[in-house]
């Protein structure tokens, strides 16, 4: 190509680029771990924030659900949606600096993210101070929720309501078998997440009158789980409950295997129980384990928008989705929903229309009651579901409803 | 020479008011609240630079485990504010007194050790902080503590969004560190200290207390790493182990001093300025892509600067080399 050529092609690229934009952009920012710890998760969810955008913006072929329809936001003249990623490196401090230049720099109006809880914290902190919604799509620490924000939201179901199903899938199944859990044993690991997961454990575990016979905290990480795997032996539980990432949960799904432990029951609060590097290390050892999950991919009667919008993750990232995944796609469809809504990209008409979301649960791909915020900001209609092991994958057990399968249930024999 | 001496500390006294006024008078042509936040991180660790210079650049005792004395800092106005009312202005003061003290307790066994023992010994203490922080529910554990905003106030150094009060602040801290480090370099006590790091042996035959030089150097540093780890938690807002007692924190306060020059005066905040607009710009312009080009980047550039400039960034600013060497 001479110059010429090159520069003629380059000014009709100019030009067709400013006839595309008829309507502004609405410029949203993204924030994840893209380097450093917590990466994984962060790469993973860039994918399914520019699926949801296609969703959002592209032609396609009517999608089921909320924003399904495509062609930008109508109600804005079709303005398309534009994502602007910011790499947190999972630092608080750095977090609350790229959340402050999306907003001052690229003039985002809303921001989503952000997969760590102290990622969340300051985020929502820069969201407060320059009055710009923040939408947590996969923060589950339950102390987010609770600071009196006025410019947080979060469609995610926190860890308190993921426990609390867990309980009440212990009741449910409990009344249905006339087996019932009398005791659990937690096993944690020591940051936040695990400690968070296990406060809420313990004291829902009291209320529902459950004997806690082994409360056991190991360090995150840990080379070698044997002592513990002990500990959870000896003390033969109806039902584990770990809260553990995925090398912490192989291992420690090993380390019972060595010592001939075989528990009745275990219950995970997801983490690395859902991970894919999980099934793969764990293989047959983990068949049967249980875990909550807020996403249930099996729910595609209830639920029809979940097989076009995984046929357009998959031709995106070649995964099918996952709990973080499909929350992050829910949540940026939320937030367009809203933005459309209040018909307008200025950050307060957002946060007004955002506290008058209410979509119902078959409007999206989860297997959630619905959407709505309550004055936390958090949505009080996220209803977690319950998984088993079988034959290598997950399969949804429980809201009964829900149901995929009979659960395997061996408490009591 | 004594007149060169006066001379030249003179001139340095001047070069140093010259740059902290350059430096207040940044915000006139910068706007950009961005470019404001990079500021005020980069002088916050060039003050944290200088602070860690002090004990490792003047008096040679390499330590890897200042986010201790970071964290304790940033824990102790925080929950002097949260728990008992008192003012982070205050606090800040509190902070770098306990976090001077931790230093001169661990100083106490670990001064015991020399070289490399020592550093490795900082390490293991550090870590044991981190943990002790990490499984104390008192001071909020893993979940860390979260800072409300109750409004603007310079008592309380909260600023809704703006960054020209904390930009002075820190600017404050860093001419603190910068002007005690100054002193240092005059005083009986700072010829003590390099005396110290150069021949031990030596110094102790000329009468300088070894154990009492690395204690005052250790505490003196701890206080001011202490003091801007008070600045830090006011600023961010939250604080949690991982983000101010981990690991890889020491590093990033060591390294400034490192790459600028160690035991100079100017090093730690020529190492900052490079540094950390390095990091933050390369991670905010490249970091989107998730390819991890902005830490390439950056870990080439001290790559570079190791090999081409071992003694540090300040030799390329190299006026006062040529009185100092003496002919080999």
């Amino acid at each position: 190509m001479n110059r010429r050529a090159l520069m003629l092609s380059a000014g009709a690229l100019a030009l067709s680029g400013r006839t595309a934009h008829a309507a502004d952009d609405v410029v949203i920012g993204v924030v994840y771990p893209l380097t450093g710890n917590g990466a994984a998760v962060g790469l993973d969810a860039k994918a399914p924030y520019e699926v949801a955008a296609d969703i959002i913006n592209g032609t396609h072929a009517p999608i089921p659900m909320l924003m399904g329809a495509g062609g930008g936001l109508p109600k804005l003249g079709g303005a398309k949606i534009k994502l602007v990623f910011a790499d947190s490196q999972g630092d608080p401090q750095k977090a609350r600096a790229e959340a402050e230049r999306l907003i001052t720099q690229d003039k985002a109006v809303a921001i989503v993210g952000s997969y760590t809880s102290a990622t969340g914290a300051t985020i929502s902190q820069v969201t407060e101070r320059y009055e710009v919604p923040y939408l947590a799509a996969d923060n589950s620490s339950p102390s987010l929720h609770t600071r009196g924000l006025k410019w947080f939201f979060r469609t995610s179901p926190h860890d308190e309501m993921f426990t609390q199903g867990m309980f009440e899938f212990f009741a449910g199944i409990g009344a249905k078998t006339g087996r019932r859990v009398q005791t659990v044993a937690l096993f944690y690991e020591d940051s936040i997440f695990g400690t968070d997961s296990s406060n809420v454990q313990r004291k829902l575990a009291e209320a529902a009158g459950m004997k806690i016979v082994a409360d056991i905290r190991y360090r995150a990480a840990s080379p070698s789980l044997s002592t513990e795997a002990q500990k959870l032996k000896s003390a033969n539980a109806d039902v584990i409950m770990p809260s553990s990432y995925t090398s912490d949960a192989i291992l420690i799904l090993k380390a019972m295997a060595e010592i001939g432990y075989k528990p009745k029951a275990i219950m995970a609060q997801a983490a690395g129980f859902q991970e894919s590097a999980f099934l793969q290390g764990a293989g047959a050892l983990a068949e049967g384990a249980m875990s909550r999950s807020s996403f249930a991919g099996d729910a595609i009667k209830s639920r029809p928008a979940i097989v076009p919008v995984n046929a357009l993750y998959k031709a995106h990232n070649n995964k099918d989705m996952n709990d973080n995944t499909s929350r992050q796609i829910t949540a940026m469809l939320t937030m367009a929903d809203a933005i459309n809504r209040a018909g307008s990209a200025k950050p307060d008409a957002i946060r007004l229309a955002l506290i008058a979301t209410d979509v119902p649960g078959d409007q999206t791909i989860m297997p959630w009651k619905g959407i709505k915020f309550d004055a936390t900001g958090q949505n009080t209609l996220g209803t977690p579901v319950m998984q088993q092991i079988s034959g290598g994958v997950y399969k949804t057990i429980w809201p009964f409803e829900l149901a995929v399968m009979e659960p395997g249930w061996n408490v009591g024999q | 020479m004594a007149n060169a001496i006066v001379k030249r500390r003179r001139q340095e006294l001047v070069v140093g008011g010259v740059v902290l006024a350059g430096l207040a008078l940044l915000p006139v042509p910068i706007k950009d609240v961005y470019t404001q936040n990079l500021i005020i991180i980069t002088v916050l660790f060039a003050g944290l630079a200088q602070a860690w210079n002090i004990l490792g650049g003047y008096c040679g005792q390499i330590s890897l485990g200042h986010a201790l004395y970071f964290g304790i800092g940033s824990y102790v106005s925080t929950l002097l504010y949260l728990k008992l009312g008192i003012p982070p202005t205050l606090g800040l003061f509190a902070a770098g007194i306990v976090a001077g003290a931790a230093a001169l307790l661990i100083g106490w066994p670990c001064f015991r050790l020399s070289g490399h023992y020592y550093a490795i010994a900082t390490v293991v203490v550090g870590e044991i902080g981190y943990l002790l922080f990490l499984n104390w529910d008192f001071v909020g554990g893993a979940t860390g503590v979260f800072i409300p905003f109750k409004g603007e106030s310079w008592a309380e150094l909260q600023f809704k969004t703006a960054k020209l009060p904390y930009h002075f602040v820190v600017l404050a801290f860093a001419a603190a560190t910068w002007l005690a480090a100054f002193w240092l370099e005059g005083s009986r006590w700072g010829f003590a200290w390099r005396a110290v790091k150069d021949d031990v042996v030596a110094a102790r035959s000329l009468g300088v207390n070894i154990f009492a030089s690395k204690m005052a150097a250790a505490a003196l540093s701890g206080g001011f790493t202490g003091m801007g780890g008070a600045l830090y938690a006011q600023y961010v807002g939250y604080i949690d182990p991982d983000s101010v007692l981990a690991g890889h924190f020491s590093i990033l306060i060591a390294l400034p001093a490192v790459l600028g020059g160690v035991g100079t005066l100017w090093g730690p905040l020529i190492g900052a300025a490079v540094l950390i607009p390095a990091s933050e710009l390369s991670r905010s312009y490249l970091g989107g892509s998730g390819r991890g080009v902005d830490l390439m980047l950056y870990g080439g550039l001290i790559v570079l600067v190791a090999l081409a400039r071992p003694q540090g960034l300040v030799s390329l600013f190299n006026w006062r080399r040529k009185s100092d060497v003496p002919a080999a």
